[in-house]
C-alpha cells in the first residue's frame, strides 16, 4: 500500500498549461476544484522571458532582470514569433533580436544568440519545461497536458506550440481555445447558464468568442480574433511617443512599427523603451498620469510624460481592431449584444481602464468582474485535462468548440473554394466535388489552404498533394470529391476520391510552415539524449497506461450495459482482458500493443450497441435500431474507419 | 445521409428549431469524442464519426436554404445549381434590378435605402419559406424554389456587408 501511494510512477496528474505571451502557468484540479500550482516561492506566474546569455538556459523573473543587459539574448513574448516564417512582418516591427536569414529559414523564424540560432519553437519548450518541473514537483509526476492557444491560431502556430510541448517532454492531451478555456473556468465557478461573450486581450493577441452555457454544455457559436494585436502593441505605442520625446524619432518615421530603423535604435535602447513603455502602462491603470526618467545611453537622464488621456488616444485604434472582431463574432453567432447575459474579461491587457470603457460601450453592458484574468485560462485547460484523463465530471461536461478559420481548396485562377465555414462545431466533414480544366488531365493537384480571403495568395497553405492515375478524359468528366474531417482535437484530414474510376487518397494534413517531424524527432532525441533501450522502456510504459486506461474503461462499460452482452462476449472479452493484463507484466511493448488491439476486436459489437443505447437515451423514446441503423449508415462512414487518424 | 433522422425529426422545413438545438446538444453529450477518451481505438473512432454527423445534420438544418435542398433530395429530386431547372427570366431581371438598387445605395451611403432593400427581399424570403412550411410533398414542382432562395439569401449577404461599411 505504502508503495503504492509513494510510487512516483502510480497516477500522472492531468494539467492545464496557459502558454502566453508576457506570462504563462500551470493548474491541476484538486478536490475537484482547479487551482494554480506555484512554485517554491509561491509565485503563480512565470514570465515568459527565456535568456541564452549564460552558459545556462534562465526562464522566468531570473531572465526578465538579463533582459536590459542582454536584449538580443532574451526572448521575450516569443508567443508572437510562433509559427511565422522569416519574411513575417512581426519580425521587422519595434524589438531587439537579431534574426537568422538565410535562405533554407523561410519556414520559420530564428533567433541569433550567441552565435547560436533558436527556433520560437526550442524557446517555447524551455518555458513549458519549466512548467512542467513546477507541476512534477507539485504533483509527483505530471501527466498528460492540455495546454491553451489563442482561438485564432492557425494550423502552423497551432502546431508549432505542439511541437513545443513534445520537446519539453509533455504529452499533449489538447489545444483548447484560450476563450473557451476561460468560459469553462467561470462558467463552472459560477454554474451560470447563458450566452456570453469572451474578450481576451493577452500580451500579443485577441480573441473573442461567443458561446451558450447551458447544463454543463459548453458550446461556442462563434469565435474571432487578430493573433497580432495585444498589450504589447500598446507597450509599442507608448514606445513610439518615449522615442518622440527623447527626439529619438527621426524626420519621416512617425511610428515605431516602421520598417526602417532609426539610428539611435540599438538592441539595449529597444528593450529599455519597451520596458519603460510596459511600466509606464501599469502606472497607468491606476493613475490619469505617469512621469518616467529614462537613463541615456551617454549616462545622463531625460523624464518623459504621459497622460491617461493621450494614452486613451494612443489605443484607441488597438481597441477599434477589436470591435471588428467582435461585431463579426456576433454576427456569425447571429445574436445581438443585447442578446448576451455578459462579458467576460480575460488577459492582463483587460486591466487597461480604456479597454475596459471600450467593452463596457461595444456590448452595452458592464462587463463581469469575478475572475481572475491572469488565472482562468489555465484553470479551464485543467478542468479539460482532467475530462479528458476520464476524471471528475466527465459525465457532466462538455465541451464543443468550433473551427476559428475557413478550411478550403484551391480552384482555377487562384481562388479558394471554401468546404468547411469558420465556427463550424467540431468534430465535422463536409465534401466539395470537382472536375478536370482540361482534357486528357491525369493528376489533380490539391492544395489545402486555411482563411477567409477569396484569393489563394492570401490565405495560408496548409499542404499540397496529387492524386495521381485519372484516366485520360475530356475536361469537366473526372469527378473528383474532397472532403474534409476535423477531429475533436481540430486537426485536419482531407481525403480524395475520383468516383468514375474510385481511385483515393488521404492525408492527414500538417502545416507546411513550422518544423518537420524529422527535425522535431532530431531535437527530441538530442534533448534527452535517448538510446534505444530507453526508447523500448518508455513504450512499455505508455503500453501500459493505455492498456490500464482500456481495461478500465472496458470493466465500467460492463458494468453499465452487461444486458447488451451477446453470447460469448462475455467470455471473449475477459480473456482478452486477461491476455492484456499477463502482456502488461512483461517487457515486450508490441505484446501489449497486440494485446489492446484485441481487446478493441473483442469489444467492438458491444461498444456500437452501448452508442445506440446512448443515442436513443439522447433523443428520447426513439427505437434504438432505427437509429443506429441510420447513424451507422450515414455519409461517408465506409470510407470514415479508414481514413480517420487514431 | 438524412440529417432530419439523426436528430431524431420529421421531413418538414418548419422543424422546431428548439427541439432540434436539444437534440444535438443532447446527442452531443452522448457521443463527442471527448466522452470516449479513455475508450479503446475503434470505439474513438465510431465515435468520432457519429459526433461529426450530427454535427453536419445540424449545419444542415438550421440553415433554410440547406435544410430544404436536404428534403428535395431525400424526395428523390435532384439538387444543385446545374441539376435544377433554370430560373425565370423575371426572377433574373428583378434580382438584377435589386442589386442595381443596392449598389446604389452603398455608392450614395444611403443606408435607409439599403434597409429597405434588406425589408423587401426579407418578406420574400419569409414568403418561400412560408410556402415550403406548408408543401405537402417536395416534388419537382417546388424545386424551382430553392434557386430563388439562393438568390435572396446571396442578396442578404451582400446588403449586410454593405450595412457594415455604411455604419460599422
Amino acid at each position: 500500500m505504502l508503495f503504492e501511494i509513494f510510487d512516483p510512477k502510480a497516477a500522472p496528474k492531468p494539467i492545464g498549461i496557459d502558454l502566453g505571451t508576457t506570462n504563462s502557468l500551470v493548474a491541476c484540479v484538486r478536490n475537484e476544484k482547479p487551482v494554480a500550482i506555484a512554485d517554491c516561492n509561491g509565485e503563480i506566474l512565470l514570465p515568459s522571458v527565456v535568456s541564452y546569455a549564460g552558459d545556462e538556459v534562465v526562464v522566468g523573473t531570473p531572465a526578465l532582470a538579463l533582459a536590459q543587459e542582454h536584449p538580443r539574448e532574451t526572448i521575450v513574448s516569443v508567443k508572437r514569433f510562433m509559427g511565422r516564417g522569416a519574411d513575417d512582418p512581426e519580425t521587422r516591427r519595434l524589438g531587439p533580436y537579431e534574426f537568422d536569414d538565410t535562405p533554407s529559414d523561410v519556414n520559420t523564424v530564428r533567433f541569433r544568440v550567441r552565435g547560436k540560432t533558436k527556433t520560437p519553437v526550442e524557446v517555447s519548450a524551455d518555458i513549458l519545461r519549466e512548467l512542467k518541473t513546477r507541476a512534477d514537483d507539485e504533483l509527483g509526476r505530471a501527466g498528460g497536458a492540455v495546454i491553451t492557444v489563442p482561438a485564432y491560431f492557425d494550423d502552423a502556430q497551432r502546431q508549432a506550440t505542439k511541437d513545443a510541448a513534445r520537446l519539453a517532454g509533455l504529452d499533449v492531451l489538447r489545444l483548447i481555445n484560450e476563450p473557451t478555456a476561460a468560459a469553462l473556468a467561470y462558467g463552472l465557478q459560477t454554474k451560470k447558464n447563458g450566452t456570453f461573450a469572451v474578450y481576451d486581450l493577452g500580451g500579443g493577441t485577441f480573441d473573442v468568442t461567443v458561446l451558450l452555457l447551458e447544463d454543463g454544455v459548453f458550446q461556442v457559436k462563434s469565435t474571432g480574433g487578430d493573433s497580432q494585436l495585444g498589450g504589447d502593441d500598446m507597450d509599442r505605442a507608448i514606445g513610439g511617443e518615449v522615442l518622440e520625446q527623447l527626439g529619438w524619432l527621426a524626420a519621416g518615421i512617425a511610428k515605431p512599427h516602421s520598417l526602417t530603423k532609426h539610428p539611435k535604435w540599438t538592441p539595449a535602447v529597444v528593450r529599455l523603451v519597451l520596458d519603460q513603455a510596459r511600466q509606464m502602462k501599469h502606472v497607468l491603470t491606476e493613475k490619469d498620469a505617469v512621469e518616467a526618467e529614462v537613463p541615456l545611453p551617454d549616462g545622463g537622464s531625460r523624464t518623459v510624460r504621459l497622460t491617461r488621456a493621450r494614452f486613451d488616444e494612443l489605443v484607441t485604434p488597438l481597441l477599434e481592431r477589436t470591435g471588428v472582431a467582435c461585431k463579426r463574432a456576433l454576427k456569425d453567432a447571429g445574436l445581438a449584444a443585447s442578446a448576451l447575459d455578459g462579458v467576460i474579461l480575460v488577459g492582463g491587457a483587460t486591466r487597461v481602464p480604456a479597454v475596459r470603457a471600450y467593452v463596457k460601450k461595444l456590448f452595452g453592458k458592464e462587463p463581469l468582474a469575478d475572475v481572475d484574468p491572469d488565472q482562468v485560462v489555465a484553470l479551464g485547460a485543467a478542468v479539460q485535462a482532467d475530462l479528458l484523463a476520464g476524471q471528475g465530471r466527465a459525465d457532466e461536461v462538455l465541451l464543443l468548440d468550433v473551427t476559428p478559420l475557413s478550411l478550403g481548396i484551391e480552384v482555377g485562377g487562384g481562388v479558394v473554394d471554401k468546404i468547411l465555414p469558420r465556427n463550424t462545431t467540431i468534430p465535422t466533414a463536409a465534401r466539395g466535388t470537382y472536375t478536370t480544366q482540361e482534357d486528357n488531365q491525369t493528376g489533380f493537384e490539391i492544395h489545402v489552404v486555411q482563411g477567409e480571403r477569396e484569393m489563394v495568395s492570401d490565405c495560408r497553405s496548409l499542404a499540397r498533394f496529387t492524386l495521381k492515375g485519372i484516366p485520360r478524359l475530356p475536361a469537366g468528366l473526372a469527378r473528383l470529391e474532397v472532403t474534409f474531417r476535423v477531429d475533436a482535437d481540430g486537426l485536419l484530414a482531407v481525403h480524395a476520391r475520383e468516383t468514375t474510376t474510385g481511385i483515393e487518397q488521404t492525408v492527414a494534413v500538417k502545416p507546411t510552415y513550422g518544423l518537420d517531424d524529422a527535425t522535431v524527432e532530431r531535437m527530441l532525441t538530442e534533448a534527452l539524449d535517448f538510446g534505444e533501450e530507453d526508447l523500448t522502456k518508455r513504450r512499455v510504459a505508455e503500453g501500459r497506461v493505455e492498456a490500464q486506461r482500456i481495461m478500465l474503461a472496458t470493466r465500467k462499460s460492463l458494468d453499465a450495459d452487461s444486458d447488451l452482452l451477446e453470447s460469448g462476449e462475455r467470455a471473449a472479452i475477459e480473456s482478452a482482458t486477461s491476455t492484456l493484463e499477463a502482456a502488461c507484466k512483461g517487457e515486450d511493448p508490441r505484446k501489449i500493443q497486440n494485446g489492446i488491439d484485441d481487446l478493441d476486436r473483442a469489444t467492438k459489437g458491444f461498444a456500437g450497441r452501448r452508442m445506440n443505447r446512448a443515442i436513443s437515451r439522447a433523443i428520447g423514446g426513439r427505437k434504438v435500431d432505427d437509429v443506429g441503423h441510420e447513424v451507422a449508415h450515414a455519409k461517408g462512414i465506409e470510407h470514415a474507419h479508414d481514413t480517420w487518424q487514431k | 445521409m438524412d440529417p432530419f433522422s439523426t436528430l431524431g425529426l420529421a421531413h418538414t422545413f418548419d422543424i422546431d428549431m428548439r427541439a432540434a438545438e436539444k437534440a444535438h446538444r443532447e446527442l452531443s453529450r452522448a457521443l463527442h469524442p471527448d466522452k470516449y477518451a479513455s475508450s479503446g481505438a475503434s470505439e474513438r473512432r465510431d465515435a468520432l464519426n457519429r459526433a461529426a454527423d450530427v454535427n453536419e445534420a445540424w449545419r444542415i438544418v438550421r440553415d433554410p436554404v440547406r435544410r430544404a435542398e436536404a428534403l428535395f433530395s431525400l424526395a428523390g429530386v435532384e439538387v444543385g445549381e446545374t441539376k435544377e431547372p433554370k430560373p425565370d427570366a423575371e426572377l433574373l431581371m428583378d434580382v438584377l434590378e435589386k442589386r442595381e438598387a443596392l449598389s446604389d445605395a452603398k455608392a450614395a451611403h444611403d443606408a435607409g435605402r439599403v434597409r429597405a432593400l434588406v425589408e423587401e427581399v426579407t418578406a420574400r424570403e419569409k414568403h418561400i419559406e412560408a410556402l415550403l412550411s406548408g408543401a405537402k410533398a417536395f416534388d419537382a414542382s417546388l424545386v424551382g424554389k430553392l434557386g430563388e432562395m439562393r438568390f435572396y439569401r446571396r442578396f442578404l449577404d451582400e446588403a449586410s456587408s454593405v450595412m457594415e461599411q455604411l455604419e460599422p
